[in-house]
């Protein structure tokens, strides 16, 4: 096989594996339909609900500003504390995943047709050096992003109020502390109905599925 | 006898000073008379008490009555004070020794008083009683009840104490509990102390929850007076066949040291106190024993054990229910299964619901109340924790509990009725969209204020199929992945292009680590003008590198033969050679030693 072949292959593969990826977006969620679902559940006065898709619609859409702001009203009708953004998490948050996402691809593009370029061709150095730091940009870029993201999406929210932190994963364990409906919590572990939680404040217990949510869901 | 004159002498200085104290009483004095026991037979005697309480100074006249001899042992006297009041009394006790049988009424000692009635049985049965005297009247009511001794009481054979086992049944199966009684009486004054619980003989049966406060009452035995201790406990039931089973109680009782003769006549006081006066007593240690009883343990049966049995016996019945009787998916609820009656409590255990679809379960707690001190009667709940995994209306089975009644003398199931419970979809796993919602808002009449929420966006179609981000989800991860192949396959096509072009052939390799040792060792050896030294090394390098093939290409190769008999020359000429001859010889080496194998 001539190194030609090798390369529309490969090109052919890769082909596939985006239409395939593109395949499984229409389904799903969209950041309006999840903001205005918090809206619903705000209006309903059920804010554990309510914060867990704003924080999903959030995710979606980092930088709506509807969003950040329904979400704080939320929050601090129900004595919530208030979290700020850092500017690093603004930085990051420039953009959705979607967009992120793509310009790794972009960014992994750009890298290597710089190298390539810099074994087939003698001249175009400088544009060569602008592509290759346009790569590195982007995925640094995407690399932040998933560090601003990365605890989110492993946090989960308190849905019913006087939610129990319990000492060990069975509903007659031990009560340890109290959390309040629409709370932020970090998922630790879980164990047969139950999450292992920690939250801001440095406690951990167990607490029942059926009185939290992870922000992104759980895959079945 | 002195020591008895001296005795007379003291209590007729006592009573004469107390006569004089108590002041007189302007009501009549009460008297009466007791007869213990009621009924003799011929040759025994009875013991005549004419109490007076109130003024002693009353005519008391002694009886008489043909066919009974009267003789006087003791005197007594008491005084009690009662709200300020004095309140004496004093007593005569007669010992009546009949001389012939017949019923004899005796008359009461003053005009007022009730006679007494004796009944003195013949020494053979059969014989017509003649009776003397008066028609008899009703008896005059004792001070206190239960003169004569009980059912199962066996006195010490001092008369001072005894312990009764009460055991309600004589047969038991194993592992069955009876409540039973343990009764110890002790006479007043005879017993120093209690120095213990009392406790079962032998290990055949166990004592479980012995109540630490027994009960106390007083009672007349055999016409003297006890204190009496009841204490009640569960007989546990260890193994079977057919045991003796007695209750002993450890006891400090007061042994007397004086001669028989006197200790007849402290008999006749029965009052301990001038027994304790006189140091006529020593205390002793010793353990009373009640009489044994004979039980009878039985197997429990195998034919018809339930499977889930667990060793329960007695009388029970179950009901359950469940908390909340409406919940959301995920929700966890409680499973309460309630025992009632009265049996072996700590053997009544249930694992209640195990595996049922649509219901994760786990293991119930359980907790006793019980209604008597004893834990023997009462009611055991077990609650379960069960959560829903599905919605709608679901129906938990009946729980059962297995038993063997002893009465009916088999195995008995009980069986509660099922429970219907309504679950609701989780909140958590809801799908509703936000039409939805509100909707539901507004039929719930929830419509909270919500002033300050932002309006609602125009409805999108979905775009993403997961909140995880693409560059994180591993079909995606794929295209870049590809890519990263695809282009380093281009650089390295690239790259060999590129070599291919400069000219570079595949000699041009980098020689292998021990050629370039040997090339460093000849490198010096020229460097040192060692002409042998250096074409010893590169003979070498070339054998080791051809082997048997040297011979072969020595025709082919005219370099390399030249070398080869270089090499030769040099290790008996000694001739010198120049650098660049070395340079020469050394790039000859450098070839063949870096070229591949079939090149």
């Amino acid at each position: 096989m001539t190194g030609l072949a090798r390369i529309v292959c490969l090109t052919l593969a890769l082909l596939i594996s985006v239409q395939a990826a593109r395949a499984d977006a229409p389904e799903g969620y969209s950041a309006s339909a999840l903001y205005n679902l918090g809206n619903s559940y705000a209006r309903a006065g059920k804010p554990g609900m309510a914060i867990l898709n704003y924080e999903r619609a959030s995710l979606l859409a980092p930088n709506d500003s509807d969003i950040e702001a329904n979400l704080r009203f939320v929050q601090s009708s129900a004595h919530l504390p208030l979290e700020s953004r850092g500017n690093f998490d603004r930085l990051a948050g420039i953009g959705t995943p979607s967009l992120v996402s793509w310009a790794a691809v972009l960014g992994v593009v750009f890298l290597g047709a710089a190298a390539v370029s810099a074994q087939v061709f003698s001249r175009y150095r400088a544009l060569r050096y602008v592509a290759a730091f346009a790569g590195v940009l982007m995925l640094a870029w995407t690399l932040c992003n998933g560090i601003s993201l990365w605890p989110k999406l492993h946090e989960a929210v308190i849905l019913t109020p006087s939610t129990p932190g319990r000492v060990s994963p069975v509903p007659m364990g031990d009560s340890l502390f109290v959390l309040q409906e629409g709370e932020r919590v970090r998922i630790d572990a879980e164990h047969e109905g139950f999450t292992l939680v920690h939250t801001h404040a440095g406690r951990a217990g167990w607490v029942a599925d059926s009185n939290l949510a992870p922000i992104v869901p759980r895959t079945r | 006898m002195g020591a008895v004159l001296r005795s007379f002498g003291l209590f007729a200085a006592i009573c004469a000073g107390l006569l004089l104290a108590v002041p007189a009483s302007a009501d009549e004095p009460l008297v009466y008379a007791t007869i213990q026991p009621a009924q003799i037979n011929l040759g025994e005697s009875a013991q005549f008490t004419i109490t007076n309480l109130g003024d002693t100074t009353s005519q008391i006249t002694l009886p008489v009555v043909s066919g009974l001899k009267f003789e006087v042992i003791a005197h007594t006297r008491e005084i009690q004070i009662i709200n300020g009041t004095t309140l004496p009394s004093s007593s005569i006790v007669m010992r009546v020794t009949p001389q012939i049988a017949g019923i004899f009424t005796i008359p009461g000692v003053t005009a007022k008083s009730q006679p007494t009635v004796l009944t003195v049985n013949a020494a053979l049965s059969g014989t017509a009683i003649p009776r003397v005297g008066a028609p008899p009247p009703p008896p005059p009511p004792p001070i206190l009840s239960g003169g004569s001794i009980p059912k199962g009481v066996h006195l010490t054979d001092d008369g001072s104490a005894y312990v009764r086992l009460n055991v309600p049944k004589r047969e038991l199966y194993v592992g069955e509990s009876v409540p039973v009684e343990i009764e110890v009486g002790m006479r007043s004054g005879f017993v120093s102390s209690l120095n213990g619980l009392p406790k079962l003989t032998g290990d055949d049966f166990a004592l479980n929850n012995l109540s630490r406060q027994p009960e106390r009452s007083e009672k007349l035995i055999n016409g003297e007076p006890f204190v009496l201790f009841t204490w009640r406990s569960v007989l546990a039931v260890i193994k079977p066949g057919t045991f003796a089973i007695s209750a002993e109680a450890p006891l400090t009782v007061k042994i007397r040291t004086r001669p028989k003769r006197d200790t007849q006549l402290d008999d006749r006081f029965g009052d301990p106190f001038w027994q304790n006066l006189f140091g006529t007593t020593v205390p002793k240690d010793i353990d009373v024993v009640s009489p044994p009883q004979e039980v009878k343990v039985l197997e429990l049966p195998a034919e018809g054990r339930p499977a889930d049995f667990h060793g329960a016996i007695g009388t029970f019945s179950i009901a359950s229910d469940i908390l909340p009787n409406k919940a959301d998916a995920g929700d966890p609820m409680t499973l309460r299964m309630r025992i009632t009656g009265s049996g072996s409590f700590d053997r009544v255990d249930s694992s209640m619901l195990d595996h049922l679809d649509q219901w994760k379960t786990y293991p119930p707690k359980s907790s006793f109340n019980t209604s008597d001190p004893i834990g023997f009667s009462g009611m055991k709940t077990f609650e379960q924790p069960v959560i829903a995994t599905k919605p709608g209306v679901q129906t938990l089975p009946g729980l059962s509990f297995s038993y063997f009644d002893p009465s009916a003398r088999k195995y008995q199931t009980a069986h509660s009725a099922p429970l219907s419970v309504t679950i609701d979809p989780s909140q958590a796993e809801s799908t509703l969209t936000a039409s939805q919602v509100a909707a539901r808002a507004g039929a719930n009449g929830e419509s909270k204020s919500a002033e300050g929420l932002r309006a609602d966006h125009p409805e999108e179609p979905a775009r993403v199929a997961s909140l995880v981000p693409l560059y994180l989800q591993p079909k995606f991860l794929a295209v870049p992945s590809l890519l990263v192949l695809a282009l380093s396959a281009a650089w390295i096509m690239a790259k060999r292009r590129l070599r291919a072009d400069q000219g570079l052939t595949s000699r041009a390799r980098i020689p292998s680590k021990a050629a370039k040792r040997v090339l460093a060792q000849m490198e010096a050896a020229a460097r040192g003008k060692n002409a042998a030294l250096f074409f010893q090394l590169s003979r070498d390098a070339l054998h080791q590198r051809y082997g048997a093939e040297i011979e072969v290409l020595q025709s082919e190769d005219e370099e390399l033969r030249e070398l080869l008999e270089y090499a030769d020359e040099s290790k008996y000429s000694g001739d010198e050679l120049k650098a660049t001859h070395f340079a020469q010889w050394l790039a000859v080496v450098r070839d063949r030693l870096t070229e591949e194998p079939n090149a």
